[in-house]
């Protein structure tokens, strides 16, 4: 059902959000419906909606010779990181520079936990990321929910402020913040490096749009059948705008674990801190020595890009959502 | 290494975390030491039972606290030390002891250092300690004449010389031999080393090895020490006025243009790209001036080859910026009794000979600092102890990082030959001494 | 950070969009239920970025002492800072920062519509490729860079060097600094504008293409007058996440530039000035007065774009 669902919601919500572009089940006349399923479900299945075009196959050399060439440049600074952090720091300053080091120093990823609170921190970034995970996800649903489908006073006044409030940038709200955390005495916690967070004008938006594109029929059903406004958003209309909360999911991983300025704020011991932190502190300590600093940053990113590689279907439909609404 | 007080964090995010809490500090807790203090000390009775937390920032040192510790407990066998270390060193330190001071939960000692000092004593979050000098618990002249002023804040004393560092001229004796050029002494002059430079450039011209360089971004192992060797001052006694237009400064920071225009030393842009204790140690300078923290490294990475000598003499004298840590307690504290007994025990000379065995930092106490001389045979440390007898107090002001942001700005223009150097230096004392008038 | 807030950023306009389109009635909700939806999040924002603009906008008009106590001062900081010649500069090096990132965007574009061509194998592996850097961590990936753009041991100029050519020192040299860091800007966002722009080629009806087939029009012709048009409003939404992005360019510098840098003046951003005022120079009403002039910038930008949106992007 809830699949159905889905490719209900995309062919829907192209057409009422005012799609900036002609969706497929217009273009092609197709009634948006479960019917539409086949065709509407995008990600990395939407390649092949365009068919398995068979001639000009040839011109497709090119095309991966541009592509792999450019793919290669893309991620050769990582490349690069995982060469130096299995170099020693003179061979990081060598001319030519090294391309494979004389002996593997995997030592420089065994010295970073004598340098850095690793586990602790690791910790602290992944409870901060699930706790602002759940509370955004949940707040900003139900906000957004209410913005997208509820009428209420002042709801156009009080969306337009709350929506120029995402291109401020963050340093702007850094003291007053760092006072209101202070005052609640929550430096050096969890609570205060989420509590900020867990408040997003941007995440509102993204839910609100998503629940913009959602149909009436099932939420006139659940109405008609006494359900009230918390059972219709629960049980109805969240599990509908599963994709939009992926979307929202994605971007709130990502952001609160490259989060730096913030985190590093309001905590000031090593326990306390994340790994984006420990790994500015790092990059004090040790200026010079550039493969621990190269293998320590690799182990702060690595759980997030192995998270990526299995997740990377929902994440690319996530993102590449959010931008056609 | 943690007394590298301008050391090149490039990220030190943390700078704005300091900031943003002294700010939110701002408000509470003022004027409430000094009372306590004012009174001669008289040490505690034997059997005084109390906890303190003893805040330092380098792990490495741990150690020797620890074994300080111990000995202070053969004294005052109830008084339970607890040393908590913030392992990161510099800014987050003083990110979290900023923290504290705004909550009113400092540590009961914690270590100190000269651009924090003013800070710190001015906003009367420290206790000042002329009651251990007049209770004849810690004599001021048993450490170096400059860190006991830098701990000298408006005539009241805060914080007990704990070690210090001074700068000196680093060479690379193979780089030296094979240029066939002869090796620094004591007695050179800014001349010598130009001139030793320009034949170690000259000798190895395309080969990315230069003779002569220092750490331009930021003061304290370069155009600190030159311009108090051709004259100037970096600021007044009184810490009110900017003394970078004065001639001899202009000088002093002109040095160092110099040897950037004659190609003996990398340019400003290398120099930001390669820190000059990194080309040092990986052998592509041949002389640099530094402080004593990198005796350790240096030798680590060169050996034998690791040369030492005094600064070469300026127009005036050859000085060095003398900086050091200190330990102080808060104005508040909540044991002063057990604290002070301990700040006083930290400074006698028991404790600082622990600390000179371990080598890694001159022990303020005078006399104790053979220990360390000891710890590198291969080259005279004793360079940088003669140098610390006649060296000049470490600059500060109340807020000295609002003006070391102007040098950071405003310098490597002078450095890079983009603006005449007495231009670049009249404009930042102009603008210094405006960020000193706001201090007050 | 600058990556991420890319997104956010962006939403606006969309919001915008949004707003204009409001959806007719749909007043089923009674009483007190919407606001037991909305008042959380409305309040905690409220708190935390309503009510830190508002004191941002007083504490303009203050003297803010080191140790705190602020004392009004009327416009001074106004005067000050339209007085200070490096804001004109700061604002100068923004705009060329997001003109370079913005030819991130006809690459992306480019590259889109080369993975996005029917029957491409390997192009989920491409797609990986490109977004990779969109996730990794600015504060790592900065010292990275740092390291390839270094003059002396640095790859890039070390392939410079093959062809004979000597290589700047990048990241200090004035000029050279604000192309590099641009260059990670645009390394760092392309893999996102790729994958908005697929996705809006992905809803591109395959009919158009077929006919134009038949029609016997090139791909390079197809491209053109096809893709190109009809992903406008993806181009544009993702122009505007670069420009508001643009405006908040701070991690990079940071990471990227170390401190007493010569190229800093060519290459500070405004947020960068304020940040440096804010928090190395203690002088906070200064900075805040800064602070709202990005604001009112950012204003600006954004209510240009949409007015002119009408006169390129296709809305079918």
């Amino acid at each position: 059902m809830s699949e159905s669902m889905l490719s209900t919601k995309s062919g829907v919500d192209s057409r009422r959000s005012g799609a900036a572009v002609t969706s497929p089940s217009q273009a092609g006349g197709k009634p948006s419906g479960p019917a539409g399923r086949d065709r509407k479900s995008r990600g990395a299945e939407g390649a092949r909606r365009h068919g398995t075009k068979g001639g000009k196959q040839g011109s497709n050399v090119l095309a991966h010779c541009v592509l792999s060439i450019g793919g290669l440049a893309m991620i050769s600074p990582l490349l690069y990181q995982i060469v130096m952090s299995l170099s020693t720091n003179a061979e990081v300053q060598s001319t030519p520079p090294t391309l494979w080091p004389g002996v593997v120093q995997w030592s420089n990823f065994a010295d970073v936990f004598t340098s850095m609170n690793f586990g602790s921190q690791l910790w602290v970034t992944v409870a901060i990321t699930v706790v602002r995970v759940i509370g955004q996800v949940l707040l900003c649903s139900m906000a957004g929910y209410a913005f997208a489908r509820m009428q209420f006073r002042f709801k156009g006044p009080i969306l337009a402020i709350v929506l120029s409030i995402i291109m401020v940038p963050s340093q702007l709200f850094l003291i007053p913040q760092y006072q209101i955390i202070q005052n609640l005495g929550w430096l050096n916690s969890i609570a205060g490096i989420v509590a900020p967070g867990i408040f997003s004008a941007f995440g509102l938006f993204l839910m609100r749009q998503f629940f913009m594109g959602l149909p009436d029929e099932l939420e006139d059903a659940a109405r008609l059948d006494g359900a009230n406004p918390f059972q219709i958003f629960f049980r109805v209309m969240l599990p509908l705008a599963a994709n939009g909360l992926w979307a929202l999911v994605i971007i709130t991983v990502l952001w609160s674990w490259n989060d730096l300025l913030w985190p590093l704020v309001v905590t000031s011991t090593a326990n306390a801190a994340p790994l984006s932190v420990g790994l500015s502190n790092l990059q004090g300590e040790h200026a010079n020595n550039y493969p621990i600093l190269m293998a320590a940053s690799l182990m702060a990113m690595a759980p997030i890009l192995i998270m990526f590689l299995l997740m990377q279907k929902r994440v690319m439909a996530g993102i590449g959502r959010s931008g056609l609404k | 290494m943690n007394h590298n007080v301008t050391r090149r964090s490039f990220l030190s995010f943390a700078a704005a975390g300091a900031a943003v809490v002294s700010l939110a500090a701002c408000g509470g807790n003022s004027a409430a030491g000094g009372s306590a203090a004012k009174a001669a000390y008289a040490a505690p009775a034997k059997d005084l039972s109390a906890e303190l937390s003893y805040a330092i920032w380098d792990a490495a040192q741990k150690p020797a606290m620890q074994k300080i510790v111990t000995e202070f407990n053969k004294q005052y066998p109830n008084i339970k030390v607890t040393i908590d270390v913030t392992p990161s060193k510099g800014s987050a330190y003083w990110t979290k002891i900023q923290t504290q001071a705004s909550s009113n939960t400092l540590p009961d000692v914690f270590w100190m250092n000269g651009p924090h000092i003013k800070l710190y004593a001015q906003n009367n979050q420290l206790m000042p300690l002329d009651g251990l000098v007049s209770g004849k618990a810690v004599d001021t002249a048993n450490y170096p004449k400059a860190l006991v002023d830098l701990y000298t804040v408006n005539g009241a004393f805060y914080g007990v010389p704990k070690d210090f560092d001074t700068s000196a001229l680093f060479y690379n004796k193979a780089l030296f031999k094979e240029a066939g050029v002869s090796e620094p002494t004591s007695n050179w002059t800014w001349d010598d080393v130009k001139s030793a430079g320009a034949k170690l450039s000259k000798f190895y011209q395309g080969k990315g090895v230069y003779g002569y360089a220092g750490d331009l971004t930021g003061g304290q192992t370069s155009y600190y020490n030159t311009m108090i060797e051709a004259g100037g001052t970096v600021i007044s006694t009184d810490g009110k006025k900017s003394g970078y237009d004065s001639a001899g400064s202009i000088a002093g920071l002109q040095f160092w243009r110099d040897l950037i225009e004659s190609g003996v030393s990398p340019s400003m842009q290398q120099l930001t790209d390669t820190a000059s204790s990194d080309m040092f140690t990986s052998r592509k300078l041949a002389m640099t001036m530094d402080g004593s923290w990198t005796v350790g490294p240096a030798q680590k990475a060169l050996g034998d080859d690791l040369g030492i000598a005094s600064l070469p003499k300026g127009p005036k004298s050859n000085q060095s910026v003398i900086h050091g840590l200190a330990n102080v307690i808060p104005a508040n504290a909540k044991n002063p009794a057990a604290a002070q007994a301990f700040v006083a025990f930290l400074g006698t000379q028991d404790a600082a000979k622990v600390q000179a065995e371990t080598g890694t930092v001159i022990p303020a106490f005078n006399g104790t600092q053979d220990a360390w001389v000891k710890s590198v045979p291969s080259v005279d440390l004793s360079v940088f102890l003669d140098l610390a007898k006649d060296a000049s107090p470490y600059p500060a002001s109340a807020n000295t990082a609002a003006w070391n942001e102007l040098e950071n700005t405003l310098l490597p223009q002078a450095f890079a030959g983009t603006k005449p150097v007495a231009d670049v230096a009249k404009d930042l004392a102009s603008q210094m001494n405006a960020a000193l008038a706001k201090e007050s | 950070m600058k990556a991420q807030t890319l997104t956010p950023a962006s939403k606006s306009g969309r919001a915008a969009q949004a707003t204009g389109e409001r959806r007719k009635g749909k007043s089923k909700s009674v009483g007190w239920w919407p606001w037991l939806f909305v008042v959380p999040t409305v309040a905690g924002i409220g708190v935390f970025y309503l009510w830190p603009i508002v004191q941002t906008f007083y504490y303009s008009f203050t003297k803010w002492g080191v140790f705190g106590g602020t004392k009004f001062i009327g416009l001074d900081n106004y005067v000050r800072m339209f007085a200070d010649s490096t804001i004109p500069q700061s604002i100068l090096n923004t705009l060329i920062y997001t003109v370079v990132v913005l030819l991130g965007i006809p690459i992306a574009v480019i590259l889109a519509s080369l993975i996005e061509r029917p029957g491409l194998r390997f192009a989920a592996l491409y797609r990986t490729l490109y977004f990779i850097p969109y996730i990794t961590m600015p504060a790592a990936v900065g010292i990275v860079w740092r390291l390839i753009y270094n003059g002396d041991f640095g790859p890039i100029n070390w392939f410079l060097g093959l062809f004979g050519i000597q290589g700047p020192y990048w990241t200090s040299t004035p000029g050279f600094a604000l192309l590099a860091v641009a260059t990670v800007g645009l390394w760092m966002s392309l893999g996102f504008n790729l994958i908005i722009i697929s996705a809006g080629l992905r809803e591109i009806p395959r009919e158009l293409f077929e006919a134009a087939e038949m029609d016997g029009a090139s791909r390079v012709r197809q491209f053109f007058s096809i893709t190109v048009p009809l992903l406008t409003p993806s181009i544009f939404f993702v122009t505007i996440v670069t420009v508001i992005s643009g405006f908040q360019l701070f991690d990079l510098l940071y990471v990227m530039m170390g401190k007493a840098n010569l190229a800093m003046p060519q290459t500070q951003s405004l947020v960068y000035i304020f940040y440096n005022q804010a928090f190395l120079q203690n002088d906070k009403g200064y900075a805040a007065a800064i602070g709202i002039l990005i604001l009112v910038i950012i204003a600006l930008l954004t209510a240009f774009q949409f007015r002119i949106q009408k006169r390129w992007v296709n809305y079918v």
